[in-house]
């Protein structure tokens, strides 16, 4: 990975602050959040080449519980943030502990499983989420400091929020996996049984890594809520883990930094080309096979390395 | 690290640079200019079929109307939403902030209706809910801005029960339903009205929406043998019940009955065939309405095939629109003035007489009670056998 190309990004976003419409604002604020989430799958997808299907659960529960928070208790930035984090982090846990039981095939659906019961519940827990119309009103962000309080529902703040956490978590992630419980990962990848015979407990290493990638996700599920001021049973259904996975690939698996990429070039996609045709499904799809064919390790990372390996 | 790959990275993020600075750049838009009408449909999704039948009932009212509106031309704007609330949240926000749309119409999913209404106040952009019926929006979350010409789910389930309470049977009648949330409203608003009435309803029973097999609740209507089945489902799943019905040999047993999408002339009708024959359905339109005379006929012309609920929701909606804009002038910029406008004069539409209330901008509607018969072709025709005039939702107090 080279500095210099994540760099660019910085006086892009710095010109988008400055200059964007609220709009542009806040469609960026929403990718640069959902790209967080969808970073934390690279770690597992990645890394450790643990992909799950219950992604969208940890991402989405803490949506759900920060939007609570924010309506039932008018909670600012921190509480959300905090309490988005504890939410991923321990849904991560439930997930981690039924699904690192096993590998491949199963752990996807053992993931899938887990988080189809927290849509379950968002889905039919009427009373407290909302059920299929999911949660509306909710109130403006706030950051509560000491006594003082500013307000961050402007789409600048929301955008510029959105910014740091993107570059916060990424920083976190990649010192993750510069670290030496990173490299055991990739190592768990790789080489499961050796690294087992080097006296590492490969299932907790995995564990560890969800629980890790899981309070990525819940950070950025926080913020969710105040993008589009609506949270709805869909954003923990499975077909949201789909769709990151989907985003993921169109990036790069493995880079990181391309999972923005991929999250960005899907929801412009998603957004625009549905203007011109009904069937930007299918373009998608065309997308991501060309992708998949002649750019395998995703966008950020042209050429043909994977062939001549 | 080959020095080409530099570059070829360097073209792509180029190209996206210069991508985002032309679409940032991309100008205001003038007032003085064509009306542009925003219509937020799904053509992807569940309700795919919905979408583009209320697209085209739309487009058609913009035809009959020589494509002007209070001597404006009109330019229709239609996005879809795939019936995902955060989809819909994202098309309505560029709506307003990058087409500049003057008014919204559409949305079929109560789910999305819901999601945009705060987007949608925060905007003060009028914006007229053509399809989804959710009650919410009439009551807690109406909001000065949101007209909807078109039903709540209560001023069906109403006059449902009190047909049924009337014409079929006291007690002894079981329920059915599709779970989700508009399900719920139809079947508890049908039960609460029944019960008022001095009624009493058996056994509630529920499957999960796309239910393909329905025996487990088929052999529990042989079973019970009830004077009258109140069910609610939509689109495939309504074809579905309703030929199940048929196989399990309960059409003629039983009296079904149903809020208007159990039978949509042009969503169900056409794919249940004869299983849809004997049913009764409460709804706020009907093709042989005498007030949808004309539109049904210019409707069949255009697509070849009778319009149901949402071919004719977008034809009211533009109806509606017009007659707004007809009374401003062609300019909604002044909400106020527009929204008053709205609210004084009731409005001839093709579902009949419609007026709004100013409490929560619900339309007040005739509710017609249409029963399948054989129509001139032999296939099933919703038919008027009674119209209950101008029902009212309770409104926020309710």
């Amino acid at each position: 990975m080279r500095a210099h190309a994540w760099l660019l990004c910085l006086p892009l976003a710095g010109l988008l602050a400055l200059f964007g419409g609220d709009y542009h604002l806040r469609f960026a604020a929403e990718i640069l959040i959902t790209g967080t989430a969808v970073m934390s799958l690279d770690i597992l997808v990645g890394q450790g080449r643990l992909v799950s299907l219950g992604h969208a659960a940890l991402f989405g529960g803490a949506a759900y519980v920060s939007a609570l928070l924010a309506i039932h208790a008018g909670a600012g930035l921190m509480p959300v943030l905090l309490a988005g984090i504890a939410t991923g982090m321990l849904l991560a846990l439930v997930m981690g502990l039924v699904a690192t039981r096993s590998v491949d095939l199963f752990f996807l659906i053992l993931t899938l499983v887990v988080g189809q019961m927290v849509y379950e519940l968002a889905f039919h827990w009427r009373t407290v989420t909302g059920g299929a119309d999911g949660l509306r009103g909710i109130p403006a962000l706030a950051l509560h400091l000491g006594g003082a309080s500013w307000p961050m529902s402007g789409a600048r703040s929301l955008f510029l929020l959105a910014a740091g956490l993107a570059l916060l978590a990424y920083l976190l992630a990649r010192s993750f996996l510069a670290a030496p419980i990173g490299r055991a990962l990739v190592a768990s990848r790789e080489q499961p049984v050796r690294l087992a015979a080097l006296g590492y407990e490969v299932r907790r290493l995995r564990l560890l890594a969800m629980v890790f990638a899981g309070g990525i996700a819940g950070a950025a599920g926080a913020l969710y809520p105040f993008v589009n001021l609506y949270v709805g049973p869909n954003l923990v259904h499975w077909s949201m883990s789909a769709t990151m996975i989907v985003m993921l690939v169109l990036g790069g698996v493995g880079t990181l930094h391309g999972a923005f990429v991929g999250t960005g070039l899907y929801l412009l996609v998603q957004t625009y080309l549905s203007s011109f045709t009904d069937r930007w499904q299918l373009l998608i799809g065309l997308l991501f096979v060309l992708i998949v064919i002649f750019l395998p390790d995703g966008i950020v990372r042209p050429g043909w390395r994977r062939r001549q390996a | 690290m080959r020095p080409n790959l530099l570059t070829r990275r360097g073209v792509l993020l180029g190209t996206a640079g210069v991508a985002l600075a032309a679409h940032c750049g991309a100008p205001a838009v003038a007032r003085s200019e064509p009306l542009r009408i925003g219509l937020l449909t799904s053509l992807s999704g569940p309700f795919t079929s919905l979408g583009e039948s209320m697209r085209a009932g739309l487009e058609l009212l913009i035809a009959d109307a020589g494509g002007q509106m209070g001597g404006r031309p009109v330019e229709l704007l239609v996005e879809d939403d795939g019936g995902k609330p955060e989809e819909g949240l994202r098309k309505v926000r560029k709506l307003i902030a990058q087409d500049g749309i003057d008014v919204l119409g559409g949305v079929i999913s109560a789910g999305v209706a819901l999601a945009i209404r705060d987007v949608v106040t925060e905007a003060g952009l009028p914006t007229f809910i053509s399809n989804a019926s959710a009650n919410a929006l009439a009551r807690e979350a109406a909001s000065p801005l949101v007209f909807r010409p078109t039903k709540t789910s209560w001023m069906l389930g109403h006059t449902g029960a009190l047909w049924t309470f009337q014409n079929i049977a006291k007690d002894g009648g079981l329920t059915v339903g599709a779970d989700y949330a508009a399900g719920r409203e139809y079947i508890g608003d049908f039960v609460q009205t029944f019960q008022e009435q001095g009624g009493s309803v058996g056994t509630q029973l529920w499957t999960p929406l796309g239910t393909t097999d329905f025996s487990p609740i088929l052999t529990t209507i042989a079973a019970e043998q009830p004077s009258f089945v109140y069910a609610f489902f939509a689109g495939a799943d309504a074809v579905r019940f309703l030929q199940q019905m048929q196989e399990y040999q309960l059409q003629d047993l039983v009296k079904l009955i149903g809020p208007g999408a159990l039978f949509d002339q042009e969503d169900v009708v056409p794919a249940a065939g004869s299983a849809a024959l004997g049913g009764i359905n409460t709804f706020q339109q009907s093709p042989t309405a005498p007030a949808a005379h004309g539109f049904v006929e210019a409707y069949r012309a255009a697509r070849g095939r009778l319009p149901g609920e949402a071919s004719t929701a977008g034809y009211v909606t533009g109806q509606v629109i017009r007659a707004g804009l007809e009374a401003v002038a062609g300019d909604p910029s002044d909400r106020e003035r527009f929204r008053q406008a709205l609210l004084e004069q009731p409005i001839e539409t093709v579902i009949g007489p419609m007026r709004f209330d100013p409490r929560n901008n619900q339309a007040v509607l005739d509710i017609y009670v249409n029963e399948l018969v054989a129509g001139p072709d032999g296939q099933p025709l919703n038919t008027v056998v009674h119209t209950y005039a101008g029902v009212q939702d309770p409104g926020p107090a309710g």
